[in-house]
């Protein structure tokens, strides 16, 4: 199940005011199972809205995540507000008729199902407490012996219970992506060259291509968090900073980021990457150092 | 799932619920601490354990809840995998929900984004408008840029949007609920809202009402409140007048019309968003801040103070300079600690004022984007008192470590808010004062989608004890 999704069609990134966020479910468990990306979940979990620890789609991604992933042909970067506008504007107007009919028709049946499983679930929910209703008359009735009327019993007020219900509306439905309106495949529609995403850094690229998981690390202090794999199944092992081959690093950096990292049990890694003759920026080597503080 | 059952309950971690308290500014206890900030991020991020907590019947308290075993490291067996595995599966199961709006609860939002773009603003901020019988003013309603009016209400959107009054009888729409592009955003993420893209005019969604107000209602069946009435109708024919308006949109079609940049109108930046959800979330309640936001105090303080603190603050340069060499204290008889202490101080002391200097120091980088109160029965999105919190949102990735100046700019635009009486003395509430300055203001620093929280206050270098030894002239 986890290698299947090798063959995943390219992964849409919706490029909205400057931020790369994913809204598909399918394509964020593709980023995480086979690119080692896990990004940061953002939105409120419609389920249980009141709470900050789970977090629901959408999932944004740091720049040169998303710029590793073009790169690789996994993904690709759409004009979101300008695509949907330019789509809405044609759904409004005959233009579009065809595209609006198919969004709806998809619409429509996921409400249908929406509908279906409500009803399934009041009737598990009705059966259940009719159940223990059942259970208590019979415990009530068994203790009289008249353990024989209680079948009777039983089914009379079911029956009671069960005129077919008026017919209700189909609920209404949001649905997290716009894949239904974006038509099939859920394609390339405002797909553009983003000139201004930056190169992934070598340093970064290094942690990816070893298996290493990141997220944004500014909270303890350092560019990343680095992960040795999933964050689900691992705390992170270290605090990264990237810096250039040549610059020179400020000791109080290393003071700070160290004591910091150290504080929440990491360690503090800083690297960078060598320029070699020959070699374009990222491709070169890449040496990294951890600093941890011994006893104090 | 056999979570608990197997597990040792010596090993189990305090319930998670402490864990919110780990966003808030609020330090916990030292030694829990870094298992919070861990916590914080992904390692709470136990979708197995959230997957269960909606389903009813497999009887999971709160204190079965815990953090998540993490391992150190791979160590490539079947079982490490499998139990990611299940967190991932678990993951996916609860992000593949779709928002569902059954019978009651669904509020109908439409999308308009132009309606209000030729609105004067600051209208209702300078008059004061009569209601109640009361001169009362307006909170700063950002007409211009709500963009999404509601039909109907429920408790979620209770607090939320606001209605433009003042308009002319037959403005179609009248005294309907227009939210802010946050607002909406947030309540189509919590599932609360249906946003739905208009194929018609404004007019013919939200007619003007006519003199009988029962007709207002009949032009548009498709209401909340009319929705059971439209079931008698042939299905496909329902769906016909269904989507005769508009159709509903989807919550990335949502992000892409209510984000985006900061300076455009009717749009919201998602760092804010994402400050602004997370407090909702937290049970704050959060409305933008005005443009400028006007110090009262500033104009009913009396001049005489302004000219006392001019004088003082040349009193200083009066004083002698520091030798540039050598001990700061010059050798000789001192009968008084003051003697010292004088020449001990090298900076000149910043002595808080409710009085801003005159021309505003530069004031660029920061802003406070917006107000919030915690959560409390009294507050109306109209009615309320002052706000608890000053916030600004700051982008990580564009900005640095601000410079004095900039704090102080920024400080300068919440209001005078000097430490209560009872904390004074010297064995007065000496925490509260330090975590209460002079002005306060909170800044929320936005990395990728992490928030991290930072409260900023301006202090008198003197809430110590020491205050009290060091008379002031």
């Amino acid at each position: 199940m986890a290698t299947s999704t090798a063959d995943h069609p390219p992964v849409r990134i919706s490029l909205i005011a400057g931020r790369y966020l994913v809204f598909d479910i399918d394509a964020v468990m593709v980023l995480r199972r086979s690119h080692g990306l896990c990004g940061v979940l953002t939105g409120t979990m419609p389920q249980n809205p009141t709470q900050n620890l789970f977090l629901s789609l959408p999932q944004e991604l740091r720049a040169e995540e998303a710029r590793m992933l073009v790169d690789r042909g996994a993904a690709y970067i759409a004009d979101e507000p300008n695509d949907h506008l330019r789509l809405l504007k044609e759904m409004s107007s005959g233009a579009g008729e065809k595209r609006r009919e198919a969004y709806l028709r998809e619409l429509r049946e996921k409400r249908v199902t929406a509908k279906r499983l409500f009803d399934e679930e009041k009737e598990a929910v009705r059966k259940m407490h009719e159940g223990k209703r059942g259970k208590a008359k019979k415990g009530k009735q068994t203790q009289k012996g008249e353990g024989d009327d209680s079948l009777f019993f039983d089914s009379a007020p079911s029956a009671a219970v069960q005129p077919p219900a008026p017919r209700e509306s189909l609920p209404a439905i949001t649905p997290s992506t716009s894949n239904a309106m974006l038509g099939e495949p859920a394609g390339t529609s405002g797909a553009i060259a983003d000139e201004d995403l930056p190169e992934p850094s070598a340093f970064y690229k290094e942690l990816n291509r070893r298996g290493y998981f990141t997220t944004p690390g500014l909270r303890f202090g350092g560019g990343y968090s680095v992960y040795p794999s999933d964050p689900f199944k691992f705390h992170a092992h270290y605090l990264s900073s990237c810096y250039g081959w040549d610059e020179k690093i400020p000791m109080l950096d290393i003071v700070t980021s160290g004591r910091l990292g150290t504080a929440v049990k990491k360690s503090f890694m800083f690297g960078a990457e060598r320029e070699e003759e020959g070699k374009a920026k990222g491709e070169g080597q890449v040496r990294m150092f951890c600093v941890e503080w011994a006893g104090m | 799932m056999a979570l608990d059952d197997d597990d040792n309950p010596a090993l189990a971690a305090p319930p998670p619920a402490a864990n919110t308290t780990a966003a808030t500014p609020d330090a916990p206890a030292e030694e829990t601490a870094e298992d919070l900030l861990e916590d914080e991020g992904a390692a709470a991020q136990d979708f197995r354990v959230f997957a269960t907590l909606f389903k009813k019947n497999t009887h999971i308290s709160a204190q079965t809840i815990r953090k998540g075993e993490k391992d150190f490291e791979s160590h490539g067996t079947q079982l490490q995998a499998d139990t990611l595995e299940q967190s991932r599966a678990a993951m996916q199961e609860v992000l593949s929900y779709t928002r569902i709006h059954s019978g009651a609860n669904l509020v109908r939002g439409w999308y308009f984004p132009d309606w209000w773009a030729d609105y004067e603003e600051g209208e209702e901020w300078q008059d004061s408008k009569a209601e109640d019988g009361k001169k009362e003013r307006k909170p700063f309603g950002h007409i211009r840029d709500r963009v999404v009016i509601l039909e109907g209400s429920s408790t979620s959107t209770q607090n939320l949007g606001r209605a433009v009054t003042g308009q002319a009888k037959d403005r179609p729409g009248r005294g309907r609920d227009w939210l802010l592009p946050e607002e909406a955003l947030y309540l189509v993420e919590r599932g609360s809202l249906d946003l739905w893209w208009p194929t018609r005019e404004f007019g013919e969604i939200f007619p003007a009402p006519p003199a009988a107000p029962v007709e207002g209602k009949a032009p548009n069946p498709e209401t909340t409140d009319a929705n059971p009435s439209a079931q008698q109708a042939d299905e496909e024919e329902d769906e016909e007048d269904e989507y005769a308006n508009g159709f509903p949109l989807s919550l990335q079609a949502a992000y892409a019309l209510l984000v985006g940049p900061d300076d455009s109108r009717g749009k919201i930046s998602l760092q804010k968003f994402q400050v602004y959800s997370n407090l909702k979330r937290c049970g704050y309640n959060v409305l933008r801040a005005p443009p400028n936001p006007p110090n009262p105090n500033q104009s009913s303080y009396p001049l005489n103070i302004t000219i006392k603190t001019f004088f003082s603050s040349l009193l200083p340069s009066l004083a002698p300079s520091p030798p540039k060499s050598g001990p700061l204290l010059k050798p000789g008889l001192y009968r008084s600690y003051n003697q010292i202490f004088a020449q001990l101080s090298l900076i000149e002391r910043h002595i808080p004022s409710p009085i801003l200097p005159s021309p505003l120091p530069s004031i660029a980088p920061y802003e406070i984007h917006f107000l919030v109160w915690k959560s409390s029965q009294k507050w109306t999105k109209l009615r309320h008192a002052a706000p608890d919190f000053y916030l600004s949102v700051v982008d990580a990735q564009e900005s640095e470590v601000p410079q004095m100046e900039e704090i102080f700019g920024l400080l300068e635009q919440t209001p005078w808010a000097p430490p209560r009486k009872e904390w004074e003395g010297n064995h007065g509430r000496l925490y509260a004062r330090l975590k209460n300055g002079w002005r306060n203001v909170l800044m929320a620093v936005v990395d990728h989608g992490v928030i991290n929280y930072m409260s900023r206050s301006l202090q008198e270098d003197c809430v110590f004890p020491y205050k009290a030894m060091v008379p002031r002239d």
